[in-house]
């Protein structure tokens, strides 16, 4: 159908004469020509469009006129008993119909004419909303004469299960103007009043036009259809466009089915391994939780999951993230340009968007992988009205620990669950609520007696209000519940439990208000913070271990923003935000004072400020300006600009390179500052190939304040005083990114380029606290060359092939360059920090995935997936590390996989 | 027989050690640790414990460790300078060596043929000349430093090819007070129960303040000399035991009102060792330091021996008070100290309980009978003897069991008082 559209619109220029109707085309220009030569040439003459559908008028050439005619009295000569007419817009544009003629259009509407516009899809539309593809009247025909823009805006929503269709792209080809749709489906486009074909487009579904007239502003709704084949088994139609049409330089949705076909160590589809698969986006190695994103540290990326932030984000040493994929509707990551709503943290937003239970019929799937065991089940309560989702992940590996023959394997233990439950009710027209539910549990145990526990929590509520069809409000109210303990439970005066807890509820709500040109956002958030910074305390009666439990920590951040993306022209458009967020803590706690111009440690100490319950002991705040220019310089490039600040004021403390279980969150208090970003980012976008192919070149450049950095053997656990053992540092990354996708088509690809770099700075005064002589040095996740390429082809519906290749440079180390002997001790010697680097990354993975049947009413739908992970068994280094056995100091390279590991994943719908 | 007395007696060691639940590694790192009084706190081993867990966890996955020599453009070898001048009637002894490179392990070179002075800012100029290799020592009767002076120390290398001159910055001695105290507490690690014996430890501290309010910056190390008295009657019966102390110990009172320092920790003597069984003694030396300094020895203190894991601290070189003129970019290793010194001695003689006596593993074997021992060679040593009533040697094959100038001397020290 796309295909055929195409074929059927030429492109005519972008100015429209009224007066096009009475001028002459000379006969010297139009004699002997097929119909599409005269077309093209009478558009390009009389700055009009001309509308047909290509077999009608294959047989028509014209003949030789004696004088100069005007177009209509050409193509009433051309078209007479041929059963072909035409009409003629206010703007001069003709629309060629047959069988049947088009009444003027413009005084009355569709509806009360009675007749039957051409159809140019290949099928009837089922929907009632878009009956056909008539020209809809769109708007007050009494509008039309107006000088201005005319606007359509309207719902986009999913035919089978209602939910709305968000990041679907509605685009007027011939003006090459967008928009996308946003959470709640709604979408608003400023066009000019007349003809247009408006293109509907998500992925996985089947793409849809509507012919409109455009009189004025009014709406459209549409509803979209998914294609016979589940979205995660395939990808029928790429967004088009998308890349185009949204503001921010860096926003990247992550490609669900791209990530599904992706192949991953242990079977597992995994949405950070997707996310790692954007440029600017890496990880420190393989089983490292976290990621970091442009040159930030991994506790600067903010992970949103039902609206409520996550605050450990893997599973199983990092092998698996804490979000089952079962669950994902979509997701987005905001590298740059991160609207106003979100904040607190840095670098980044990923936010996941979970899947509403199907409101239409039950369905599910489930699958086995090597390691883990998955289950889902969704369907309605009520039909259209309540609706159920249930979701849930564990692993064996205990199971395989025991068989295995080694016998240090044996006291291993490592297992890990999570749930997520979810309700959704359309409580009326204008009502939305989902109560969403997650929880995730590890535990590990290797060899010794200490045993690892972590837990994550999510509660949360949404309310989703709809005023008008353009003014519309989200409430929610969440809850994030974060526990980490490590327990000795031998009968041992040794034997202890150590443990950390984060309690954040978090209350927003936002505002979207679409008014012509403007869409308006705004809204307040509210976060109260608890943390239990630590508590060690003993586990049975035989220990002598002395319990000590730190001070509770408690903060509330609040923040207000307003953002107003304005739609200039049809090419320009600015979105200007501004977020103001503030932080507070209290009471009871005490503060410790140091004296000025001294490092800071217990021994420079001068006062002990108490506070008391309630009491305000330190706060932080300031706005945040958040700036997106997009400037559309030809109907397939567009160029972005934006700017953004953050604020962050929680911290995980950490002083290794990779996020550990044991790290703990510490909140900004009166010695610890909050962290600020300053991102400047500008972007190039070109879509190749009618659209199929896009590419894209970004560059940024930020700096970081007040990033924490840590003395040389800080100590992080159980430290009431870490101020004591942080050095202040500053912080500037920047990069250039480039990507190529195609999307559709037999053969997908995505090839992303990053040269990136990140450095710090001690700039303390104190010479205690200089680092590498006070000049900048790469940070340990400075890794300036990475490269990663996808290419996945799908043979037929049922047989796919993926392939992913990985390239990177090694993270900085600090080598012991020598030893040396004084007062009796063997000292060694470091380069200067993170001079050297732990050899090069790379990585070679394949996949089959051989699926079920195509019949849609199949019980159910099995597939295969056949992995291999680092096929050419390449011995990635993760980790360098010395170790001084007595006078000698040996090195060790330690990597994750030293082989191929192949897996096979089964899995089925029903 | 008397093999199996000794296979329980290193049993019985054993279990004593699991009671304290500590390795002898992880109580001299115990050690060490206390020296830091501002690092001291609970919970500190746990990031440690953190790093295997996590090359265990990879380890089972497909247990790929292998060793890894690094490419590593920093092959030259650095000289190293250990230098101490004080406000002592002693010799002041600048030892110069050369560091290894990574992965070379041998003893420290000796760099000799240097010109080594000491200049004062009243424009005097001390020679050392070279003791032994790689040792440079000053006259003791010409030159003694002098608080509130400023000395720098010049060194000149010649390797036979090319000569190098290095040179400190230029060091003001500061005064340094006498030590108040210095003083012991007796700590129960574990009370004693029914027919287990209790363990006791000793920690020792020391007081000091300094009226001017000028030295705010200290170092501390010791000596320490203990009896040794072995079980049986063997002619190197008595020895006294010579150590040194082997952490470092540094504290700032810059921020306090007062120049106060109290009860410093000086070392933490676990009932592993021997050293509280019958005699102990202890000599403190306090010394001044600068500002400079005090950083020089708290960047050393906190780089730790294992580095570049994803969970270990970031290491950082230390850089020194001396470079090198000809080529001001190359490292130089080392430091040259300048400080007024006072000493403080200690004798302890007091009853601890629990403490493990590693002789206990010296009974060996006994052999029976009149005649020689066939095989009696010099590794093997008699330590009792008895003709009557039959024939009976008890021998051993650690020479320490037989002859205490293995770890000490017989030689009386000079300060030594009483038994």
């Amino acid at each position: 159908m796309k295909a055929g559209i195409s074929a059927l619109i030429l492109f005519a220029g972008l100015s429209f004469s009224v007066a096009a109707q009475d001028k002459k085309l000379p006969s010297a220009l139009t004699a002997g020509m097929t119909f599409r030569e005269f077309a093209s040439a009478a558009q390009n003459l009389l700055r009009v469009r001309i509308y047909y559908r290509e077999e009608w008028v294959k047989d028509i050439r014209t003949g030789n006129y004696s004088e100069d005619f005007t177009l209509s009295r050409i193509l009433d000569s051309l078209f007479s008993g041929k059963r072909l007419f035409y009409f003629t817009d206010r703007s001069g544009n003709i629309v060629v119909t047959k069988d049947f003629m088009v009444k003027r259009i413009g005084e009355v509407s569709v509806a009360d004419t009675g007749v039957t516009a051409p159809s140019f899809a290949e099928e009837p539309a089922q929907d009632h909303q878009v009956k056909g593809n008539q020209f809809i009247l769109i708007g007050n025909p009494a509008e039309r004469n107006k000088p201005g823009k005319g606007n359509i805006s309207g719902y986009i929503t999913n035919s089978a299960t209602h939910e709305p269709v968000a990041g679907a792209s509605v685009v007027e080809k011939l003006l090459s103007a967008g928009t996308i749709s946003n959470e709640f489906g709604f979408y608003s486009l400023p066009l000019p009043k007349g003809i247009h074909i408006i293109n509907f487009s998500f992925m996985g579904m089947k793409e849809k036009s509507a012919n409109i007239d455009l009189a004025g502003t009014g709406e459209l709704n549409m509803e979209m259809t998914g294609v016979l084949i589940p979205l995660k088994e395939t990808v029928v139609s790429a967004q088009k466009n998308v890349v185009l049409q949204r503001f921010e330089a860096g926003v990247e949705k992550i490609d669900l089915t791209s990530f599904r076909l992706t192949p991953t160590a242990m079977g597992e589809a995994d949405i950070i391994k997707g996310v790692l698969l954007v440029p600017g986006v890496k990880s420190v190695g393989e089983g490292s939780a976290g990621f970091n994103v442009r040159g930030g540290s991994a506790d600067q990326n903010l992970v949103l999951l039902y609206d409520a932030p996550i605050y450990n984000t893997s599973h199983f040493f990092g092998f698996f993230s804490a979000v089952n994929p079962d669950v994902i509707s979509d997701a987005t990551l905001y590298k740059g340009g991160i609207p106003g709503r979100f904040g607190g943290r840095i670098s980044s937003v990923l936010d996941i968007k979970a899947k509403e239970g199907n409101m239409d019929k039950f369905r599910g799937n489930a699958g086995i992988s090597p390691i883990t065991a998955h289950a889902m089940v969704e369907g309605p309560i009520k039909k259209d009205t309540l609706s159920y989702l249930l979701a849930a992940r564990t692993t064996y590996s205990n199971w395989i620990f025991n068989i295995l023959d080694y016998s240090s394997f044996q006291r291993i233990r490592a297992s890990f669950y999570d749930i997520n439950a979810g309700l959704t009710w359309n409580a009326g027209k204008k009502d939305k609520l989902e109560f969403s539910s997650y929880m995730s549990h590890d535990a590990f145990r290797l060899g010794a007696d200490s045993v690892y526990r972590y837990t994550n929590n999510i509660q949360s509520l949404r309310w989703r209000h709809f005023f008008s069809s353009r003014f519309f409000s989200t409430l929610s109210a969440n809850n994030s519940y974060y526990k980490y303990s490590i327990s000795n439970e031998s009968k041992t005066p040794g034997s202890f439990v150590l443990s950390h807890q984060v309690n954040s509820t978090g209350l927003r709500s936002d505002f979207n208000w679409f008014q012509g040109r403007n869409e308006v956002n705004f809204g307040a958030d509210l976060t109260y913070y608890s943390i239990h910074p630590g508590s060690y305390l003993p586990t049975n009666e035989s220990s002598l271990v002395t319990p000590h439990v730190m001070p509770r920590e408690r903060a509330l951040e609040s923040a207000v923003y307003a953002e107003d993306k304005f739609t200039v022209t049809s090419f320009f458009a600015v979105n200007l935000g501004v977020r103001i967020s503030s932080f507070l803590t209290f009471g009871p706690g005490e503060a410790m004072v140091y004296k000025p111009g001294f490092s800071k440690s217990r021994s420079t100490i001068t006062d002990t400020l108490t506070f008391a319950n309630g009491q305000i002991s330190s706060h932080y705040g300031g706005p945040e300006i958040r700036l997106s220019m997009n400037l559309r310089t030809s109907p397939v490039t567009s160029v972005k600009l934006n700017y953004n600040r953050t604020r962050q004021y929680i911290h995980l403390l950490s002083n290794s390179t990779s996020i550990s279980p044991t790290d703990t969150w510490k909140l900004s208090d009166y010695n610890i500052k909050p962290q600020t970003g300053d991102q400047v980012a500008a972007g190039f976008y070109r879509m190749w190939f009618g659209n199929k192919v896009e590419s894209s070149v970004e560059v940024y450049y930020k700096t970081i304040n007040n990033m924490a950095d840590f003395k040389g053997g800080a100590n992080m656990v159980m430290n009431e005083n870490i101020i004591e053992e942080m050095v202040n540092v500053k912080g500037k990354a920047y990069g250039l990114e480039l990507a190529l996708r195609k999307q559709e088509g037999k053969l997908r690809f995505t090839l992303g380029y990053s040269y990136s770099r990140t450095f710090i700075r001690s700039i303390s005064s104190l010479k205690e606290e200089i680092i590498n002589d006070g000049k900048w040095f790469p940070a340990n996740f400075d890794k300036p060359n990475d490269l990663s390429l996808t290419v996945n082809y799908l043979f037929s519906r049922r047989l796919s092939f993926s392939a992913d290749y990985t390239y990177n440079t090694g993270r900085p180390i600090t080598y012991p360059v020598a030893t040396y002997h004084m007062y009796d001790y063997i000292l060694i010697h470091y380069s200067d920090r993170n001079k050297y680097r732990i050899p090069d990354y790379s990585r070679l993975d394949l996949s089959f995935r051989v699926g079920g049947s195509l019949r849609v009413h199949k019980i159910a739908n099995p597939s295969w997936t056949f992995s291999v992970y680092n096929l050419l068994g390449r011995r990635n280094v993760y980790s360098v590390y010395f170790r001084k056995n007595g006078d000698e100091i040996k090195g060790y390279k330690l990597s994750v996989f030293g082989q191929a590991i192949p897996s096979v994943t089964f899995g089925f719908d029903f | 027989m008397a093999r199996q007395y000794r296979r329980s007696h290193s049993v019985l060691t054993f279990r004593m050690m699991k009671i304290l639940g500590k390795t002898r590694k992880e109580t001299l790192m115990m050690k060490m640790k206390d020296m830091r009084t501002d690092e001291e706190r609970p919970g500190g081993s746990i990031r440690r414990l953190w790093f295997p867990v996590a090359l265990l966890s990879v380890i089972f996955l497909s247990r790929c460790v292998t060793e890894f020599v690094p490419e590593i453009s920093e092959q030259k070898e650095l000289l190293v300078v250990e230098a101490l001048i004080t406000d002592q009637e002693e010799t002041y002894t600048v030892r110069l060596s050369r560091s290894l490179p990574f992965g070379k392990k041998s003893d420290a070179r000796a760099v000799t043929g240097c010109l080594v002075t000491v200049s004062d800012d009243s424009g005097n100029s001390y020679m050392f000349r070279e003791k032994e290799a790689g040792i440079y020592i000053s006259d003791s009767t010409s030159f003694r430093g002098q608080p509130g002076r400023k000395y720098t120390l010049r060194i000149n290398t010649y390797d036979g090819i090319r000569s190098f001159s290095y040179e400190s910055s230029q060091v003001e001695m500061k005064p340094v007070p006498v030590i108040d105290t210095v003083y012991y507490e007796k700590t129960t690690v574990k009370e004693g129960v029914d027919f287990m014996p209790g363990i006791d430890a000793c920690s020792i501290y020391l007081d000091t303040h300094d009226p001017a309010n000028s030295c705010r910056y200290y170092r501390w190390d010791f000596t320490e000399v203990w009896v040794l008295r072995l079980l049986f009657p063997v002619p190197n019966i008595k020895c006294w035991i010579y150590d040194r102390s082997a952490g470092i110990n540094i504290k700032s009172t810059a921020a306090f009102d007062e120049d106060r320092v109290s009860r410093q920790p000086v070392t933490y003597i676990t009932n592993i060792t021997d050293r509280l069984k019958s005699k102990y003694s202890i000599q403190v030396n306090q010394y001044s330091l600068n500002e400079d300094e005090y950083v020089y020895w708290r960047k050393l203190q906190n780089l730790g021996d294992e580095v570049g894991g994803l969970y270990d601290v970031i290491p950082a070189s230390v850089p020194s008070n001396l470079s090198c003129i000809e080529d001001p970019s190359e490292k130089v290793l080392g430091y040259f100290s300048v400080s007024a010194k006072t000493s403080k001695r200690l004798f302890i003689k007091d009853e601890f309980e629990g403490i493990i006596d590693r002789y206990n593993d010296c009974i060996s074997d006994t052999v029976y009978g009149n005649g020689d021992i066939p095989g009696l060679g010099t590794s093997v040593w008699i330590l009792i003897d008895h003709p009557f009533p039959s024939h009976v040697r008890i021998l051993t094959d650690k020479k320490g069991c037989y002859d205490c100038t293995v770890r000490g001397t017989t030689v009386r020290p000079p300060f030594w008082i009483g038994e």
